[in-house]
């Protein structure tokens, strides 16, 4: 062959590869987060950004509608024992774990063990409910509970409880993440980036998402960009598809066409105001109400947080069970500082003589505008509020001790909750509860009822659990959602979603030339 | 010789034993915990669970125990588990170690590369207009917060001109947090430069090597700036340890994957082993550097030996 022939036979293979380029190139999708996951563990992970994560390498047992209705999953049927405690699931044939294995019936039963084994150190056990035994026949998982348990259908749905092969613990102990769920892992740098890839074996059963089979992208790659300018100057530049954007410049995207802003609305979550309300006055339920009217909600939404979230009247989250913000209206107060300041001024407090109070808050986005802009509503009606800010870790050590406190200066104090079912009431009201802001009394025995409730009676008793609440003005709801629930893209993006408790879905998204 | 470095070493390895102890024990001190800080991101923040893990985690035992334990453990070079996932701190922060020390001596590096200059102009010039011109360049770039540095820099070198990626570890990645560093450290390094410059540009020996008719080019950069710059030296130790410590924030406007931006995660967490293991790694990093240093000035220079 002569050296003009194999230089012409080189160029037309180096042609027909470059042709054949295109139709290979794999299609990364760039995603920039502030915060890492913790782990990827779902059964050690604790915060919202590890499970945004182990969401996408594991599947759960039942999924959720937008209105929060189970539907099959992993599950392909269920029943339900008339004495709901028992629950008999059918594990669907033909799915096939990250390594290739069959995820079985054992799988499932395996996940629940592990789970409850309290050298897991499972951050997340008391979602998993009073349960005595979960055993396996052919396909048939059986979970049966000690005493009924109503929200466990929910959190079943929820990336609280997650389904894991087998194969993710190896034989020396180690946790591996395999599990059947969209995504598989590659890699992950702690701190730098997680880089995932489609299960190309994926079959899609989550009422949320359309696409029936493995995601359209063929690569995810989650990066941690931690300050905010930095992470939007990297979106705007085109170095990452997706990003987690500060609340100002979210405002911003949302007004140019050449972006998309997403908010996370069944995330869940809420901001509220709590009072330590052992010390007086803050005991008085009149007091706590008359604050309650200072708050202008609405302004809040509109300003703070750039008419991006909605002003909200439950204890619990919109979208959530037993919540219906028309009756928590009724029963909570609203924006009126005339009758605010009436009553404090009946109690002895006037603007020459102001109700002192500690205004104490964790620092966030959003927050700080919302801060100030209560300590202005309170100072209107006759309460002097001194704010205080501390990052988050520190506010709630803060917070475990000024909610013991009887005497002293009482404290007004904000704080976000999210969950995928109402009864997080219970862990922020049942005593101690959480930081010591539980109730007790009649609202354990209440919270504890509710959950061994189904059906209309477990909303009316949610219902009435939030009546007291409001009623009594141990909490005012503020907005919803409330923090880590707003993501921005290039209008290139098409198909990203947030599913429940500020998830984050992949499947349909697909990336325009 | 033999005396001066055991007693080098000796001072060292006292000094990493009382940062040890240190670290076991005023973590404590700190307000929050890592469980009602995990617990409070949960979405399960139930008392029971909260309870069983502080005591899974042995933090319900009296602090002294706990110190006691770290200590116990620390010296025997085991630094435990992150309480959030679990992996082994020393793994975790000596993985990510040679990205920190590889910023650091970029950063160091750019400092030279700036302020030698810098101090050589404003020494040549002294008491002129680019004396002071310098000088008040100098006294910026100290002052200019390097976070809000940082983040102009890629607002200008990233967004708008596009020459450099906004984040991540890479050679490319480098340049940005490095000229950060740089500049904000040259400022001390080209004062050094022109403090020694003066004082030897007025030395008898550099008159007569004038008189004698030398070029001043010669006299500057032969004759003046050699000896100069062994005071300068004497400064990059300084520098280099104020750099290892300096840049966590840097590495977090930056994204760059070094051990600081992994403290600033943990502390935020109260993941105390991180946190504790960080300050162990990096003060022992600092006095290895300093003892070396110290060492090497008393083999280049006798007078040390002999304090």
């Amino acid at each position: 062959m002569t050296k003009a022939s194999k230089t012409l036979i080189a160029l037309l293979s180096g042609a027909t590869a470059l042709t054949a380029l295109p139709a290979m190139a794999q299609t990364t999708l760039t995603v920039a987060r502030g915060v890492d996951a913790d782990g990827l563990d779902p059964q050690q992970v604790s915060t919202t950004q590890s499970s945004q994560i182990t969401n996408l390498i594991f599947d759960t047992l039942v999924t959720l509608d937008a209105s929060g209705v189970a539907h099959p999953g992993l599950a392909e049927s269920w029943e339900i024992s008339d004495d709901n405690l028992s629950y008999a699931f059918s594990i669907r044939e033909g799915i096939t774990c990250h390594d290739g294995s069959d995820f079985t019936a054992e799988d499932v039963v395996f996940t629940f063990d592990r789970a409850l084994d309290p050298e897991t150190r499972n951050p997340r056990l008391g979602q998993y409910g009073p349960i005595e035994n979960v055993s396996a026949e052919d396909n048939v998982v059986t979970v049966t509970m000690s005493e009924p348990y109503g929200p466990f259908m929910s959190y079943l749905g929820s990336f609280s409880i997650p389904m894991i092969c087998q194969s993710s613990v190896t034989a020396d102990g180690d946790f591996e993440p395999v599990g059947t769920g969209p995504f598989e892992l590659v890699e992950w740098s702690r701190n730098d980036h997680i880089t995932l890839s489609a299960n190309d074996a994926y079959q899609n059963y989550n009422p949320l998402i359309e696409n029936p089979g493995r995601p359209h992208i063929d690569e995810l790659r989650l990066v941690v960009i931690p300050e905010a300018v930095a992470r939007m100057a990297a979106l705007r530049s085109g170095e990452v598809d997706l990003a987690e954007p500060s609340l100002e410049e979210a405002a911003l995207l949302d007004a140019d066409p050449a972006f998309k802003v997403y908010s996370a609305d069944l995330s869940g979550q809420q901001v509220l105001t709590a009072f330590t309300w052992k010390i007086p006055p803050l005991d008085n339920p009149d007091v706590r109400r008359a604050i309650g009217m200072g708050l202008d909600r609405d302004a809040y939404a509109m300003i703070a947080y750039e008419g991006l979230v909605n002003p909200t009247t439950c204890p619990a989250a919109p979208g959530l069970i037993g919540v219906d913000l028309e009756k928590c209206a009724e029963w909570g107060v609203s924006y009126d500082p005339d009758a605010a300041r009436e009553i404090l001024e009946g109690l002895g407090y006037t603007q020459d003589n102001p109700l002192e109070v500690n205004l104490s808050v964790h620092a966030l986005p959003g927050f700080d505008q919302m801060h100030q802009m209560m300590q202005q509503n309170l100072s209107e009606i006759g309460v002097q509020a001194e704010l205080e800010t501390r990052e988050v870790a520190a506010f709630f050590d803060h917070m475990s001790q000024e909610n013991m406190r009887t005497e002293g200066t009482p404290v007004v104090w904000t704080m976000g909750y999210s969950g995928v079912d109402s009864d997080y009431m219970t862990t922020m009201w049942k005593a101690p509860g959480f930081v010591n802001m539980g109730l007790g009394g009649e609202m354990d025995a209440l919270l504890d009822e509710q959950r061994t409730l189904t059906g209309n009676a477990r909303v009316e008793k949610l219902q009435e659990i939030q009546q007291i609440l409001l009623e009594e003005g141990y909490a005012v709801p503020l907005v919803s959602p409330g923090w880590n629930w707003l993501w921005a893209s290039s209008d290139k993006i098409d198909g990203f979603k947030t599913g429940f408790v500020a998830s984050i879905l992949f499947n349909d998204v697909q990336i325009a030339e | 010789m033999l005396f001066f470095v055991a007693r080098r070493l000796f001072t060292a390895f006292i000094t990493i034993l009382v940062v040890v102890i240190l670290a076991g024990v005023l973590i404590h001190v700190v307000p929050g915990d890592p469980i009602t800080a995990m617990m409070a991101q949960s979405g399960s923040a139930d008392a029971e669970d909260i309870a069983r893990l502080t005591a899974q985690y042995g933090l319900d035992q009296p602090i002294w125990k706990q110190a006691l334990l770290y200590v116990g453990n620390a010296l025997q070079g085991d630094l435990g588990n992150t309480i959030r996932g679990g992996e082994p701190v020393a793994e975790l922060l000596l993985d990510r170690l040679p990205n920190t020390i590889a910023l650091a001596v970029a950063g160091l590096g750019t400092a030279l590369v700036l302020g030698i200059p810098m101090g050589f102009i404003a020494a040549v010039n002294r008491g002129r207009a680019a004396d002071f011109a310098v000088m008040l360049i100098a006294i910026l770039g100290v002052s200019i917060p390097g976070f809000w540095m940082g983040l102009t820099f890629i607002q200008v070198f990233s967004l708008h001109l596009g020459w450099f990626p906004v984040a991540g570890t890479s050679a490319r990645n480098i340049v940005l947090p490095a000229l950060t560093l740089g500049v904000v450290h040259s400022a001390l390094v080209a004062r050094m430069t022109r403090s020694a410059l003066v004082d030897i540009l007025n030395e008898d020996y550099i008159r007569t090597a004038r008189a004698r008719g030398l070029r001043e080019r010669q006299v500057l950069l032969v004759h003046a700036m050699r000896p100069a710059m062994i005071s300068v030296v004497t400064v990059v130790g300084l520098v280099f340890a104020h750099l290892l410590g300096g840049q966590v924030i840097t590495e977090n406007v930056f994204s760059w994957n070094g051990i600081g931006r992994l403290a600033i995660q943990a502390m935020l967490q109260r993941d105390y082993p991180l946190v504790q293991g960080f300050i162990v790694i990096f003060a022992t990093s600092i006095v290895l550097v300093t003892t070396m240093l110290d060492l090497l000035y008393g083999l280049l220079d006798p007078r040390v030996r002999r304090r």
